[in-house]
């Protein structure tokens, strides 16, 4: 009993100690919460202000800005440069580009990947150990953007075809893995037990399995459809044919030939569009990304911290 | 031994079928290019094929390695990779600690969104920003230079600004997939033992100096290790999209991957010394991966990439 006393009476000194130590310290706690916001407003600034301005000029009046250049408070407001974007035949074009990519790229992406995935991840299937080595090669050595070019250029012939935006990027090793090491934690007395009732594996695969991955079928879908939304790259190499330009790879396009233009300064710039009409543009290639934003990072960020866990 | 295998694929037929497409597309994607490399060893000419071609030797190799360009290009790309991997991860760290300060959890998810969000921003559309931001007339860089009365810069004729330009741009946008790791594992670390310290009079700083930090040192040096894997291979999409063809940047920002991309819309006559280059990269990028993995394996087994 006298005992138990003295440890609590210890106890509440202790408390004193500390609360005393607390109130020493709240003042500099308080400075160190003002710098934490000090720099995380800094950020959002410089995340948003480049932002808000294109959104700004892709508002305003043409000739205002070319007067004044760029101004956080227009002096005249216009939509016109909406107005012309999407009546564009070529603008309107790239966005079916874009969408068709995004839409066909992520099922292709996912179904392969997933049914890829799965293979690896049953355990009677003798090989999957090598296929899963013969899937990891490629992330550690690559044969270089020539040979690749002269693969798909003359072999397959996907040059100036929608399947170059499509198939190249449609298997992604690290997400295939993500996907094997899903499966593999569903317990195998599932699907066994489905096989004994008569399911084979494609409907073992499709009916039981696909439905208890919801969560990681819809990060791995949003990763693969956010790449394609964004990519540039394989137009870059692959498409010139102006039928097949996507949204980015025209934004792309527009911004290289301003750049080309302003280092030959004689050239005349009347065949560019306008800074109004790019930045219209620009929102519209960000635009879906930041509307679906705020439902869709949650997925993201379980995403990577999956893919932490084992990379 | 023969008939096993071929019983074993018969047997499991419907998952090998499955599994299918994707290991075409790899292999055409991936594999298919392989035998291609041999252009390095050659004098490729397209109408002869990579098989018709006559050998070269080492000749590819040799022109590339005494032109310069090896030096410069190889230079580049590690100085870039270096900066970003140092500062990139101060920085993580120090974003992951200060988050997990912030106590109120509306602003601290509020804050971690726009961390996060520069990552889902195209090649693109950060290449047009850092254009708005460092444009010579009305940018708003040399706007702010004005409003300051200092004297205007002309950005995209003095490529000594372009490693920190393009360091800090590749930080802001990948900033908050770093974080988002740091953030978990410091979720993970016990409660017991920060409670523990608060109650022997830690402070903030003694917390995160001594707990928080220690804590994190193995998540650090993994990240390092898979970065450092990648050390030869320049972010092609990001420096092309910023960089595109300001010629006067290209001193400081050319790397391994936008040289290559260059000499190669620039006319195929020098396929075999571009492939040679690719061929370097690779093979020195392998080794290194290999080796950042051995030593990610020995530090910590789970997070080895094979």
């Amino acid at each position: 009993m006298g005992c138990e006393t003295s440890r609590q009476r210890q106890l509440i000194i202790l408390g004193r100690e500390a609360s005393a130590l607390k109130e020493r310290r709240k003042q500099s706690s308080g400075l160190m919460d003002f710098m934490i916001y000090a720099v995380f407003i800094g950020f959002s600034l410089i995340t948003l202000i480049p932002f808000i301005l294109a959104i700004i000029v892709s508002v305003s009046d043409e000739n205002s800005v070319v007067l004044n250049g760029y101004q956080f408070i227009p002096q005249k407001f216009s939509l016109s440069a909406y107005a012309v974007v999407f009546q564009d035949g070529i603008v309107l074009n790239a966005y079916r580009i874009t969408l068709i990519v995004t839409v066909l790229g992520t099922f292709i992406s996912l179904v392969f990947s997933s049914m890829l995935g799965y293979m690896m991840s049953v355990q009677k299937v003798r090989f999957g150990k090598q296929i899963a080595f013969f899937t990891f090669i490629p992330i550690v050595f690559s044969a270089g953007l020539v040979p690749w070019y002269l693969v798909v250029t003359n072999i397959l012939h996907l040059k100036n075809t929608i399947w170059a935006l499509i198939l190249p990027i449609a298997i992604n090793p690290f997400n295939v893995f993500l996907l094997r090491n899903y499966f593999k934690t569903i317990p195998p007395s599932l699907s066994e037990s489905a096989e004994i009732d008569g399911a084979g594996p494609w409907y073992t695969f499709f009916k039981i399995i696909t439905p208890l991955s919801g969560p990681i079928l819809a990060t791995i879908g949003l990763f693969a459809s956010l790449s394609y939304w964004n990519d540039f790259t394989m137009s870059l190499w692959l498409i010139d044919d102006r039928k097949l330009f996507s949204v980015q790879y025209l934004l792309y396009r527009i911004n290289s030939m301003i750049s080309y233009m302003s280092q030959h300064a004689n050239m005349s710039t009347t065949s560019l569009p306008s800074e109004t009409i790019v930045f219209a543009m620009f929102l519209i290639a960000i635009g879906p990304i930041i509307l679906v934003y705020p439902y869709v990072q949650k997925y993201f960020v379980k995403g990577i911290m999956i893919g932490s866990i084992k990379g | 031994m023969r008939n096993g295998i071929l019983a074993e694929l018969w047997k499991n037929r419907a998952y090998y079928l499955m599994g299918l497409p994707g290991m075409a597309l790899i292999f055409v994607f991936a594999y298919l290019p392989y035998p291609g490399m041999i252009i390095a060893f050659k004098n490729f000419n397209p109408l002869k094929g990579i098989f018709g071609s006559p050998w070269s030797g080492i000749e590819n190799f040799k022109f590339f390695l005494t032109n310069g360009d090896f030096l410069r290009i190889t230079f580049n790309t590690i100085w870039i990779n270096v900066n970003q991997i140092v500062w990139g991860t101060i920085l993580a760290v120090m974003f992951a600690l200060m988050l997990n300060e912030i106590r109120n959890r509306t602003m601290k998810k509020w804050f971690q969104s726009i961390l996060f969000l520069p990552y889902f921003f195209s090649f693109v559309i950060v290449g047009k920003l850092v254009l708005l931001i460092f444009k010579n007339d009305h940018g708003l860089a040399n706007e702010l230079i004005h409003y300051f009365h200092g004297d205007a810069v002309e950005w995209y004729t003095q490529p000594q600004y372009w490693v920190k330009i393009i360091v800090s741009t590749s930080i802001w946008k990948n900033i908050g997939y770093s974080v988002i790791i740091y953030l978990a594992t410091i979720t993970g670390i016990d409660e017991e033992m920060l409670e523990a310290a608060s109650l022997d009079g830690a402070s903030r700083l003694q917390k995160i100096r001594y707990i928080l930090i220690p804590n994190l040192i193995p998540t650090i040096i993994i990240l390092t290790l898979l970065s450092i894997g990648r050390i030869f291979f320049g972010d092609f999409a990001l420096i092309y999209a910023i960089v595109q063809e300001y010629g006067a940047l290209f001193p400081t920002t050319d790397v391994i991957d936008t040289y290559i991309y260059r000499a190669l819309i620039n006319g195929g006559q020098e396929y075999g010394m571009i492939t040679a280059v690719g061929l370097c990269q690779a093979v020195l990028g392998f080794i290194v991966v290999a080796g950042s993995n051995w030593a990610v394996k020995r530090h910590d087994k789970d997070n080895s990439l094979f």
